[in-house]
């Protein structure tokens, strides 16, 4: 898949910005603050509905004014055009989503359509951060390459609500007969997406050893293990999974009344990510760490282009400024034959000698919110 | 939004007060009535007066009837025997459209769902229970294919399992009505995985 044309209108410092991008890569360029990590968001609304990173739809909309609107036009890999245009409305607090002239009202259902991947400052918290945000990780890979799993999470969310809502409303009573089909269902979902991620993360980790590999240039072995509440050591089946989540959900009723939510289920699974068998969050250098990050994305790219129909775009922000002369380029080489890349960055610097700007390449310089010729222009 | 009538702001709030309508819609609507002849405005009021005052549920089934018990469990000619459990009536229309199914029905008023306040004793339960009698041959769970109404199949039948009776239920199919291909296909994946089990 790849973005011929874009724009942006009311959208974050964007008043009414408009592309026509290389099929290869894109450079925007600009000083701090001027709106190039405003530029990859919107394609993101496009791809996935939202935003890359958390924050609520509302805080997308230009300053002053209450809806914003961003339109692009993608080119399939067998050639097919697809004009997609995504309104928000503040005040009605609603989202309209497009695929050329109809409205698509289940937003679910666009999630893989355009494949990304992306990799932005905010990402550092996947090996440095919480469980939850290598969750997110995983279920996005996992979303884009299979709509049954975006059905499953929607589901399993739901059941998770329900039941908490029980739990919480009895308020340390006894609320068993009332929960139980709820503990069934959540059992059945919940088994449903923790065999799914095992599979899944049995997968990918072949694919981060190479993509390590290619990205580190050294001998060190990086690994990646699922982490359920669950022991899931052998390849196990959803029933083996279902029942012992049934032991897991009788030892854990009675905290379960005492806190009045749902202490099991694959909302409290973790991966555990490792360098030479060594816990990335406890022994991993700064370098190490980025390294990792990069090789999960690059991984990302390989087993999306594998599993949809669509080659992913790229959307790099600020990946460069942290990275030495040697490394950066050697990541652009990377990059290079792998899809249509969106990279932003302060300095021309790392480009000046290995890429030449043509109608596949092309740079664009940011500043306040609009697209201007030259950076220094007046 | 303020208005120059009473009257105008009363109806605005009470058409908001319907599912799905919006204040933007709910004044279009009391606009709209302005307009209309004084005789059809009161044709409707009365409509409405009438389906409260006449509707009432069947002592039964629990399906909408003006007369009680309903049509459908006084015909001699559907068989007592076949209940059909659904959420609303409007299910009811739906399978009696079809022409198909010659049973009865059992409309349980909702499906299970903590976060809107319903619990088991707020669904047509226990007047479930007390339908069932030894000539009873077969009870058809025809829930929606929702996580709500899922999880109230998975209750009845585990209620309904020990008392040694058929229970069916319908199979989940292809959503109709959805502009992509998509639905189907997650549909097709998780029968293929033969994720429905009672
Ligand atoms: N809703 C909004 N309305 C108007 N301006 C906004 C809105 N949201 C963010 N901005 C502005 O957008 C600018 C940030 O844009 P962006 O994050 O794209 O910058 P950037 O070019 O990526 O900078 P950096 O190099 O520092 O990452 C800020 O000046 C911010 O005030
Ligand atoms: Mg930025
Ligand atoms: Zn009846």
């Amino acid at each position: 898949m790849k973005l011929l044309s874009l724009t942006l209108r009311q959208f974050r410092n964007h008043v009414s910005s408009g592309f026509a991008f290389g099929a290869a890569s894109n450079v925007l360029l600009g000083k701090n603050g001027q709106g190039k990590t405003n530029v990859l968001e919107a394609v993101s609304y496009l791809c996935l509905t939202k935003s890359f990173y958390a924050g609520a739809d509302a805080t997308a909309v230009h300053c002053g004014t209450s809806m914003f609107e961003v339109e692009g036009d993608f080119v399939s890999d067998v050639n097919v055009r697809h004009r997609v245009r995504i309104v928000y409305d503040e005040q009605m607090r609603q989202k309209h989503f497009f695929i050329n002239a109809s409205e698509i009202t289940k937003l679910s259902e666009v999630i893989g359509l355009f494949p990304i991947v992306v990799l932005s400052p905010e990402n550092n918290s996947i090996t440095f951060g919480s469980p939850s945000e290598r969750r997110k990780f995983a279920d996005l890979v996992m979303a884009q390459s299979s709509k049954a799993y975006v059905e499953d999470m929607m589901e399993y969310k739901r059941v998770l609500r329900q039941r908490n809502k029980i739990l919480s409303d009895a308020r340390g009573n006894d609320c068993s007969a009332v929960l139980a089909p709820w503990t069934e269902m959540l059992i059945r979902h919940g088994s449903a997406i923790i065999h799914r991620r095992n599979t899944f993360l049995n997968e990918f980790v072949t694919y981060v050893e190479k993509a390590y590999d290619a990205v580190a240039h050294n001998e060190e072995r990086p690994s990646l293990r699922y982490v359920p509440q669950i022991d899931v050591s052998g390849a196990m089946d959803r029933d083996a999974i279902a029942a012992a989540l049934h032991l897991l959900a009788d030892r854990k009723q009675a905290d379960e009344r005492r806190t009045g939510s749902t202490l099991f289920g694959p909302q409290r699974d973790d991966i555990a990510f490792s360098i030479d068998g060594l816990p990335l969050r406890e022994y991993a250098s700064q370098g190490q760490h980025k390294t990792y990050l990069i090789a999960l994305k690059i991984a990302e790219f390989w087993y999306l282009k594998e599993r949809c129909a669509e080659l992913p775009i790229i959307l790099f922000d600020d990946v460069f400024s942290e990275l030495d002369e040697t490394r950066s380029h050697q990541l652009l080489e990377m990059l290079a034959p792998m899809g249509q890349t969106f990279i932003t960055t302060t300095s021309e610097r790392i480009f000046q000698g290995v890429r030449q700007w043509d109608d596949e390449h092309r740079k664009f310089y940011i500043r306040s919110g609009t697209v201007v010729l030259q950076e220094d222009a007046a | 939004m303020i208005y120059t009538s009473q009257s105008l702001e009363q109806l605005v709030e009470e058409f908001s007060q319907l599912p799905g309508i919006g204040r933007k819609t709910a004044l279009r609507l009391a606009l709209y009535v302005l307009k209309m002849p004084r005789e059809e405005v009161v044709r409707f009021a009365e409509s409405l007066v009438r389906v409260k005052d006449n509707v009432r549920y069947c002592s039964v089934c629990w399906n909408i009837t003006e007369n009680d018990p309903c049509i459908i469990c006084s015909s001699p000619k559907r068989n007592a025997g076949v209940i059909c459990v659904v959420e609303e009536p409007t299910d009811v229309m739906a399978i009696e459209k079809t022409n198909e199914f010659r049973g009865r029905y059992h409309v349980m008023g909702g499906a299970l769902s903590p976060l809107d306040g319903i619990g088991p004793e707020d669904l047509k339960v226990k007047e479930l229970l007390v339908r069932i009698e030894p000539d009873t041959e077969e009870i058809i769970l025809a829930l929606n294919p929702t996580v709500e109404g899922e999880t109230t199949t998975l209750y009845l039948s585990r209620l309904l399992k020990p008392m040694g009776i058929k229970i069916t239920r319908i199979a989940r199919g292809v959503p109709i009505g959805s502009n992509l291909e998509f639905s189907d296909e997650a549909t097709l994946t998780r029968a293929l995985e033969g994720r429905i089990a009672v």
